[in-house]
């Protein structure tokens, strides 16, 4: 694995030029800070309030407990991400480590909700302690998935994503069944800043320090890591030691914000990221810098959320905030980042299958109907369980959602297969690449400016939201020359955007915000059969284009050169396909939800059964999916009855480790 | 059968308890009077209601809201469904409309004798405490009506609020004045409160064990005006998103614990 470099556009800077860019979102922050505190307090009464405040003059002491201890806190916590962050991307020789895109943030988070839940005393220890714990455990998860593949930049990345959303599926299980106590969880977690003391200032600044020292002594160590192993090796390094106890320097700092004041996505991303834009090349002007732009980030974007939430009234959670500023940075960055060639995790091989693909499909076409039926026939009732015989009433409850399990699954895999072809990338997927992440943020757009919305406009909205996404993602992968590496970078960063826009519809409250968590997290609830039966047609339409698109999935995978020799336009057939795959994705979101992990993980699964032309592995990966989508339906119906579960969330929690087995298996 | 809390307890004061509601175990911690049968049967979460239960259950009528708008078509083919929009966009006086719905719920179950004499009932209530606001001295008397979140956040119910009609019919003045949204209802900072300087406080149970610790050690809540002064008021819970027995509730809780003085914690 080559060094890791990010360049900007070739140009050499002068060494100040990092220094200059602290600058640049430094001032407009203290501007902003400074416009904040005057419409508080008289300029004249700053002074005093912070050295002796008035009692009885309630604004000087808003200025003294709140204002003030809250810029502080934006700033320390900043940085602390800003380091963390750039030990990170140091360590693991990967520009796009961060708490966030490591999973550490949502791990810490899972713990302290889980431990708020059901050890309560626990908390007591310190809730920093609780987070510390989660972040560990979440990044030793995601390195040990990882490191079959020699902890190649995508394949962490991808580990630690999807970690990060199985704890937050998690925990969202736990909101579901205890919304009342983890209210204030839900501000949290979307990282609230507003402060009422000191406190959080005292407890994070000496962590900081010492954190800080801690990384100094680090350094030479792990300027020596930024090398190549062999030449690190050679000079009698301990890369074990140097790089462990890095690591846990970096969750040591996310886990103490996480504990304090929640997540801040992105800071820790965007800070070292931009340090290295800017030019700052040597390790220790890296740490410095990306520790001051991490202050200078959060502090800035705070005080916009300040500036606006006392115009508009609305509490917004800076955490959300600042990934819905850090989703479009990424997107920008992505052309300019410079990644090594994606090599670990390996192309769809183009071979032609063995076995017998007709065989193969029937025996999962009956395992489907087999499930299909035991799962409508089955269930727990007033009495307990019973059987119920084709024509009583309950099946015509329970088969629109078995319908719709099985139509989603179904998309989604077509969906995923697709994109998996299209790109050569076995792990492309609508979840992975922001697509279901685009048709569920314009449903919830939907859902939130019209009062009323009816199931087309539902999957009008859903559809426009998913093209946009895709068509971002195009544009993002033209200018990567189509690299996948960014393509799902992209995916992650639109993600990201739509979580946050989720995040600050909760914090408000909104109890239709409840509704939409409900949906969000693929509730096959309520669906009647006519929606039912109109996505199962969908699907069926979906099944029967397929042939017609077979040959153009068959040879893309083989490279443009291959295509135009065999009379292929590929730009066309490209399009054509990834349309295809966004109108599928749409369908599916509005059914399962936009997290399932099914479009990931039916498609490779299809090939380790044997079916490895286009044609039989996107037929077999569409049963297999509405297999694994019936069976979590009717597990999200029946375990905890008369509460349900989501199938999408069950899904995950299936489709997840599936998932990361894969991706520890050297070659699908 | 009740899918909402606030029409079942509108059903149970009207003398026609439903046989099942939503997640009937929390009732204790957010309406607890009136009280629910015993028998009730518990329908799952209030987001998701579970569907085969409520058809086994073999309901004469369900009474739903805006918020289950998805499965109307669906309950409507299990049994006669009717809709009511108490709280639906956009915000209006909460506690009229919840007159209003109870008249239409009361032609519906057959019950309009009851159903006015809970409306008279409601309405004599808010004026013997009226008098007697009048009679302690409190008239005009400016209160912030919250729930904690967590020790830092809030919802205050504002203007319109089912809560904060209440606080116009007792003669009481509701100290937010900013807009809420339909629930009536905002979410907002705890330090945001010192903007009424000359309120008192009133906040509803449950609230989270370690709340009142944390706050106690907060320089910032202890320097609100209300807190120097001792004026805060702890409430027993009423469902703040409930109908005309909930605001009933609040009216009763209220008077009780304004008449007897200031308490602490």
């Amino acid at each position: 694995m080559g060094d890791v470099a990010v360049s900007m556009s070739g140009s050499t800077h002068p060494p100040l030029r990092p220094f200059g860019l602290v600058l640049l979102l430094g001032v407009p922050a203290l501007l902003a800070g400074l416009v904040n505190l005057s419409m508080q307090l008289p300029p004249g009464q700053w002074w005093h309030a912070l050295i002796q405040p008035d009692a009885t003059d309630i604004a000087e002491l808003l200025v003294l407990y709140s204002f003030a201890p809250r810029l502080v806190v934006s700033l320390l916590a900043g940085a602390a991400l800003g380091l963390a962050g750039a030990l990170l991307q140091q360590v693991l020789r990967n520009p796009i480590a961060s708490p966030t895109t490591l999973g550490i943030e949502a791990g810490a988070n899972l713990a302290l909700g889980a431990t708020l839940v059901f050890a309560p005393v626990l908390i007591g220890f310190g809730r920093e302690w609780v987070a510390l714990g989660g972040g560990l455990l979440t990044v030793t998860l995601v390195l040990l998935l990882s490191r079959r593949s020699g902890l190649a930049p995508l394949v962490v990345i991808l580990a630690g994503m999807v970690t990060g959303l199985v704890c937050a599926a998690l925990a969202a299980l736990l909101t579901l069944f205890n919304s009342h106590y983890l209210a204030g969880l839900f501000l949290w977690g979307a990282g609230s800043l507003s402060q009422q003391d000191w406190a959080v200032p005292r407890e994070l600044a000496p962590r900081l320090a010492l954190m800080g020292a801690a990384a100094l002594l680090l350094l030479r160590p792990l300027a020596l890591l930024g090398l190549e192993d062999g030449a690190a090796r050679s000079l009698g390094l301990s890369l074990k030691v140097s790089r462990f106890t890095a690591l846990a320097v970096a969750v040591a700092l996310t886990g103490s914000v996480v504990a304090s004041v929640g997540s801040f996505g992105f800071v820790g991303l965007a800070a070292p990221m931009l340090a290295r834009l800017g030019g700052a090349r040597r390790l220790g002007t890296r740490l410095l810098v990306a520790t001051l732009l991490g202050a200078a980030l959060l502090c800035l974007t705070d005080q916009m959320v300040i500036l606006l939430s006392s115009s508009s009234g609305m509490l917004l959670p800076t955490g959300a905030v600042t990934a819905m500023l850090g989703g479009p940075l990424l997107l920008w960055m992505l052309p300019r980042l410079n990644l090594p060639p994606h090599t670990a995790s390996g192309l769809i091989a183009p071979t032609a299958g063995t076995g017998r693909p007709f065989m193969c499909l029937g025996v999962l076409a009956v395992v489907l109907v087999i499930a299909a039926v035991l799962s409508a026939s089955l269930g727990p009732g007033l009495e307990g369980w019973s059987i119920a015989a084709p024509g009583d009433p309950v099946w015509s409850l329970r088969l629109p959602r078995i319908l719709a399990a099985i139509a989603g699954g179904t998309l989604l895999a077509v969906a995923g297969g697709i994109l998996q072809r299209v790109t050569g990338n076995p792990l492309a997927s609508p979840e992975v690449l922001g697509v279901s992440a685009g048709a569920a943020g314009g449903l919830v757009v939907a859902l939130f400016v019209f009062d009323t919305i009816d199931r087309s406009g539902q999957t009008l909205a859903a559809m426009a939201g998913a093209s946009l996404a895709l068509v971002v993602i195009l544009a993002l992968a033209r200018a990567s020359k189509g690299s996948p590496e960014r393509v799902i970078l992209a995916g992650i960063a639109i993600g990201a955007l739509l979580d946050s826009l989720v995040s600050i519809l909760m914090a408000s409250g909104d109890p239709r915000a409840m509704r939409l968590f409900n949906w969000m997290t693929g509730s096959t609830y309520g669906i009647d059969a006519a929606s039912a039966a109109s996505s199962l047609a969908a699907a069926g339409l979906v099944l029967a284009a397929l042939p017609l698109v077979a040959r153009w999935l068959e040879i893309l995978p083989l490279g443009d050169a291959s295509a135009r020799a065999l009379g292929i336009s590929s730009l066309r057939s490209r399009s054509l396909l990834l349309a295809l795959a966004a109108i599928t994705t749409a369908l599916a979101t509005l059914l399962v939800g936009p997290l399932s992990f099914v479009g990931l993980i039916a498609p490779p699964l299809a090939r380790l059964v044997g079916l490895r032309r286009p044609l039989p592995e996107l037929f077999g990966a569409a049963l297999l999916g509405s297999v694994i989508m019936a069976v979590a339906d009717f597990i999200g119906r029946s375990i905890a009855f008369p509460w349900q579960l989501p199938a999408g969330l069950v899904a995950s929690a299936i489709g997840a480790p599936v998932f990361l087995w894969l991706l520890t298996r050297k070659k699908t | 059968m009740a899918l909402d809390f606030g029409l079942a307890e509108t059903l149970i004061e009207m003398g026609l308890p439903p046989i099942a509601v939503p997640d009937p175990q929390t009732w204790a911690d957010w309406v607890v009077e009136p009280p629910l049968p015993a028998d009730i049967v518990n329908l799952g979460t209030d987001r998701e209601p579970n569907l085969e239960l409520l058809a086994a259950l073999r309901p004469d009528l369900i009474v739903t809201t805006p918020f289950l708008g998805d499965i109307t078509p669906v309950l409507e083919r299990l049994a006669p469904t009717r809709t009511f929009s108490v709280y639906a966009p956009p915000p209006g006086h909460l506690f009229d409309r919840s007159v209003t719905a109870t008249r239409e719920l009361a032609a519906l179950v057959d019950r309009e004798s009851a159903g006015e004499a809970l409306i008279t009932r409601a309405h004599m209530l808010m004026e013997e405490i009226r008098a007697h606001i009048a009679a302690v001295d409190l008239t005009g008397h400016s209160l912030l009506i919250v729930q904690f979140l967590d020790a830092r956040h809030v919802r205050v119910f504002g203007r319109g609020s089912l809560f904060g009609d209440v606080l116009d019919r007792c003669g009481l003045r509701n100290g937010w004045t900013r807009p809420s949204n339909y629930w009536g209802f905002s979410t907002v900072g705890i330090e945001e409160l010192s903007q009424s300087p000359t309120s008192s406080l009133v906040y509803l149970e449950p609230i989270a064990p370690d709340t009142l610790a944390t706050l106690a050690a907060s320089p910032l809540w202890n320097s609100l005006p209300f807190v120097k002064t001792g004026r805060i008021y702890r409430l027993p819970p009423a469902l703040m998103f409930g109908m005309v027995p909930s605001a009933m509730r609040f009216a009763r809780q209220l008077s009780r614990v304004l008449g007897g003085g200031p308490s602490h914690g």
